[in-house]
């Protein structure tokens, strides 16, 4: 029976969102004169010149999260955006220190949550190797042994006396991976650095962890929204949710356990009554649902996918000219497009509508639809903004290009090179 | 060490993280284990201060002297302070190089937070390293700069203009390492308030500047009238300056009582820099 090696017990972060200290020192004193000699705790807030931050706000980053791991063992921790992960992995990386609770372990521990730690731009990529793995805790001799393996592996042996700010983007992030993959801790630490890179790249890095894992028995602890990784990688999985877990154990069970909540949170909206619905007098929407088409349920939407919405809705007038547009946007609220029906008369009651917007089409981002209900196709009757909310996963092939894709639409369309023969009669 | 038995049998855990760090839990084997990553810090601090310059390393040389030249102009052409007989550029290079020596020290190393807030939420390492790379650099520099005062102080002895005194040269040793001392410990205290307070760091500038105003280092301390005197010799810095000076030049008033003060307060601050740093550096990332 290996033993365990990582033992999480309670662990909880809390983070003061007011009373953190304003950056200044002269607004501190003026805080800590009025909250401590004053006795005047409301006058907090206009001291802030119109940030409003509630002094009394702290919110639990993390609460009561425990885990043990065994020696081998790797496990993948999931979750929304914000719900604890990165500040789970900096208390096990020693970067932060918790509120409460206790870690204990055994042997070395090494934590990569980025590409490039300590890279200095001005610098060879000799002299960065070294800064680097100096940083990530590896000893000089260690460094010296395994430096020709690094410059193997990462593939700039041409460059490696140029300063790294001359790389191009992709040489960077292999000989930044390429030390970071020659670590050998008993316990490594890994935050979403496989989101960098292409397929290929991520395959490599992946099968990387892999060795390291099941060939010299590492405990890996990891943090990815690459659900497939998580599943192929990892034996346990944790799901953080809102800073506690709500779910532990293999990893098969908790990720079907996440994407079935996941899905039912974020890409539908029902409403069971008309009353509660959103709407108006004249509309009410009762039901709007994302569908990704997808052949794997572990997967995510990711540029490939097609999507369909859905939606249902009750119309409370008798002979309307009516249409619909379904409208896509931005975070950043740049509409991408707008998408209307056909007018046509309806009468009092429910209609459904439904729309598919193919796959390889947009680009990766987050985006929300809104639906938009008009009369005689000029006038509007309701509009149900940002109703759904989803994100598009990046997904490359053949290319070294890793900086975000140009484009609102990224369409499939074939553009295709043919050499000319030169006429030489 | 004792073992305890736990929930998963009997077992020695070889490392914890507690919510506190305690004044003082300082360990000192972890930290003898990060010599290599202090020495190259230092290295790559300074290979990256002279990337892509033209002079390169003899910056280190330019400066001072650039400095030195200056001084001389103002304070003994123009203004006309007198330097003890002794020839003014060497006067003035004697206190100069000194004083550089505290400045950067204090000046870089209340630096640590604010410049390596990046690097430190992203990997662990015990933050002290990174000062302690910067007082090595700084040394480093120091040692640079001191050849050049020798180099200027053999050119003077050739002409005779001052006298030497080996076992008077020895002095300069414990004054480097006091003076070293106390911009260490100024530091660690000012990298961790302004580490919070970023507005501290302009008056760091400010600091610096009105200490050497109340520091003999363009003038001596014989030359201060006696009712403020009491405001130099409050300057823990100051009679560093005299026996630093007296042991190139042998000239100025020593006074054993003020260099005791000095070296008290520069372990005092030193030993208060060192706890307060490692109590709260754990804490400040979450400030960072």
């Amino acid at each position: 029976m290996s033993k365990a090696v990582i033992q999480v017990s309670d662990i909880s972060k809390l983070y003061n969102l007011g009373t953190i200290g304003s950056g200044s020192l002269r607004r501190d004193m003026q805080l800590w004169w009025q909250k401590n000699i004053l006795k005047k705790e409301d006058l907090n807030q206009k001291i802030r010149d119109g940030r409003k931050i509630d002094t009394s706000e702290h919110i639990w980053a993390l609460k009561n999260v425990s885990f043990e791991l065994k020696e081998g063992e790797v496990l993948g921790i999931i979750g929304h955006n914000g719900a604890g992960k990165s500040t789970l992995l900096k208390i096990l990386s020693r970067i932060i220190k918790p509120t409460e609770g206790l870690v204990r372990g055994s042997g070395r521990i090494s934590s990569l949550l980025e590409v490039g730690t300590g890279f200095h731009s001005e610098l060879t990529g000799r002299e960065n190797i070294f800064i680097s793995g100096h940083i990530l805790g590896m000893k000089k001799e260690e460094i010296l042994k395994k430096f020709d393996e690094i410059v193997d592996f990462s593939g700039v042996e041409k460059f490696i006396d140029t300063p790294v700010k001359r790389y191009s983007s992709g040489m960077y992030v292999r000989l930044a991976f390429a030390v970071a993959a020659h670590l050998e801790p008993d316990i490594l630490i890994v935050d979403e650095v496989l989101a960098v890179g292409d397929a290929e790249f991520q395959k490599k890095c992946l099968g990387k962890m892999n060795d390291a894992s099941s060939q010299s028995g590492r405990t890996i602890i990891f943090v990815s929204h690459n659900l497939q990784a998580v599943s192929n990688l990892c034996s346990q999985a944790l799901w953080l949710d809102r800073g506690s877990v709500r779910a532990r154990g293999k990893s098969k069970g908790v990720l079907n356990e996440y994407l079935s909540a996941l899905h039912k949170k974020s890409w539908i909206k029902e409403f069971s009554t008309v009353r509660e619905a959103p709407g108006n007098d004249m509309i009410r929407v009762l039901y709007v649902e994302l569908l990704p088409h997808f052949d794997d349920p572990l997967s995510v939407i990711d540029i490939r996918t097609a999507l369909t919405v859905k939606f249902r809705f009750y119309n409370a007038t008798d002979n309307i000219v009516l249409s619909t547009d379904l409208l896509l946007f931005t975070l950043a609220g740049e509409c991408i497009f707008d998408i209307p029906s056909k007018p046509e008369i309806h009468n009092k009651g429910m209609i459904e509508g439904e729309c598919t917007i193919p796959g390889n089409f947009l680009n990766n981002g987050s985006y929300t639809f809104t639906l938009h209900f008009s009369k005689d196709t000029s006038s509007e009757l309701y509009s149900y903004q940002e109703c759904l909310m989803f994100d598009v996963a990046d997904y490359r092939e053949n290319t070294n290009w890793y900086d975000k894709w140009w484009g609102y639409v990224r369409p499939d369309f074939p553009l295709i090179l043919k050499p000319l023969t030169i006429m030489s009669k | 060490m004792n073992q305890k038995p736990n929930s998963s049998g009997i077992k020695h855990w070889e490392w914890e993280i507690k919510p506190e760090t305690s004044w003082w839990d300082i360990g000192l084997v972890e930290l003898y284990s990060y010599k290599d990553l202090m020495l190259q810090l230092a290295r790559k601090d300074f290979l990256a201060l002279y990337q892509q310059t033209l002079l390169g390393p003899f910056w280190a040389l330019l400066q001072p002297l650039l400095t030195v030249i200056t001084y001389v102009l103002v304070f003994n052409k123009i203004i006309g302070i007198p330097t003890d007989g002794v020839p003014p550029l060497l006067f003035n290079m004697v206190g100069i190089t000194l004083w550089t020596l505290f400045s950067e020290v204090f000046l870089q190393i209340s630096k640590t937070f604010s410049q390596n807030a990046e690097i430190f939420s992203k990997v662990y390492f015990p933050r002290i390293i990174v000062a302690l790379s910067t007082l090595w650099l700084q040394l480093l520099l120091f040692g640079i700069q001191l050849l050049l005062l020798f180099a200027l102080y053999l050119l003077f002895l050739f002409k005779g203009q001052v006298e030497f005194n080996a076992g008077r040269l020895f002095l300069i040793f414990p004054v480097i390492a006091n003076t070293a001392g106390i911009g260490f410990g100024g530091g660690l205290i000012f990298s961790v308030l302004t580490a919070k307070y970023r507005d501290l760091m302009a008056l760091i500038q400010l600091i610096i500047r009105l200490l050497m105003f109340v520091c003999p280092v363009f003038y001596s301390l014989a030359m201060v009238p006696e009712n403020v005197r009491w405001l130099v010799n409050l300057n823990p810095l100051s009679s560093l300056f005299e026996y630093f000076r007296f042991a190139f030049l042998g000239v100025g008033s020593l006074n054993g009582f003020l260099l005791l003060y000095s070296a008290g307060f520069m372990l005092m601050i030193v030993f208060f820099g060192i706890l307060l740093f490692n109590k709260m550096s754990d804490k400040l990332m979450d400030v960072l």
